[in-house]
């Protein structure tokens, strides 16, 4: 059975702008293929307990399995190799 | 060492409190000077601030008795007095989790608003950086 992971993405529900993370997120997902990678887009304040209880601080952030990984935007390469790796 | 009125002003509690302190035992044993006005030195102070800090806990007067038992002489205090200052430190643990947890998320709200408001420097490096694609 071939590895999954869920990505959460925790965006500002103002920040238009942070849909260009949005976007770019879905275009690696898109890359690396077959499924391997949900991703879901948490508009903060929505799920805001949530977003505390992992530690988000800022947005966006980025989780990866329920576990901050990142807490600003680590570049569309740096975050390509870490989902590869989550997945090797 | 100062007198009531000093020490009333800058810890911002009344002389009626202070005398009052004074009468129920919190604050024992404060020295007068010649003219018989009370006296106040470092010690006094810094019990007045422990006092102060656990009403803030609303901690109640007479637990702020037993803790400043255990505070003077914390290794020959009595079993029930630890016990009491255990049970309030986990209070405290308690109240610094749900504090913790509020200013996190008030933290997160701010970061929210100061994104709305300004742009956002991430875009540049979206805009920037390669696609990635293979």
């Amino acid at each position: 059975m071939s590895v999954k992971i869920q990505v959460e993405l925790f965006a500002s529900g103002d920040c238009a702008r942070c849909e260009q993370v949005n976007l770019q997120l879905k275009r690696i997902i898109e890359d690396i293929g077959n499924g391997r990678v949900t991703c879901r887009q948490i508009l903060l304040p929505d799920e805001i307990d949530y977003a505390v209880a992992l530690g988000v601080l800022a947005t966006p952030s980025i989780a990866v399995d329920g576990e901050l990984v990142f807490t600003s935007w680590p570049g569309a390469q740096r975050l390509r190799r870490t989902l590869l790796e989550r997945l090797s | 060492m100062n007198q009531i009125g000093e020490v009333s002003k800058r810890l911002g509690l009344s002389i009626y409190t202070l005398r009052y302190y004074e009468k129920i035992g919190l604050l024992p044993h404060v020295a007068r000077n010649p003219s018989g006005a009370r006296v106040y030195d470092d010690n006094d102070e810094s019990r007045l601030r422990f006092i102060q800090r656990a009403q803030r806990m609303k901690f109640s007067l007479a637990e702020i008795g037993q803790l400043l038992e255990m505070r003077d002489n914390p290794q020959n205090v009595r079993r029930d007095v630890r016990a009491l200052t255990r049970r309030k430190l986990a209070e405290i643990e308690d109240h610094l989790e749900e504090l913790t947890t509020l200013r996190n998320e008030l933290r997160l709200l701010i970061n929210l608003c100061v994104n709305a408001e300004r742009g956002c420097p991430i875009i540049e490096d979206l805009e920037q950086a390669p696609s990635g694609r293979r």
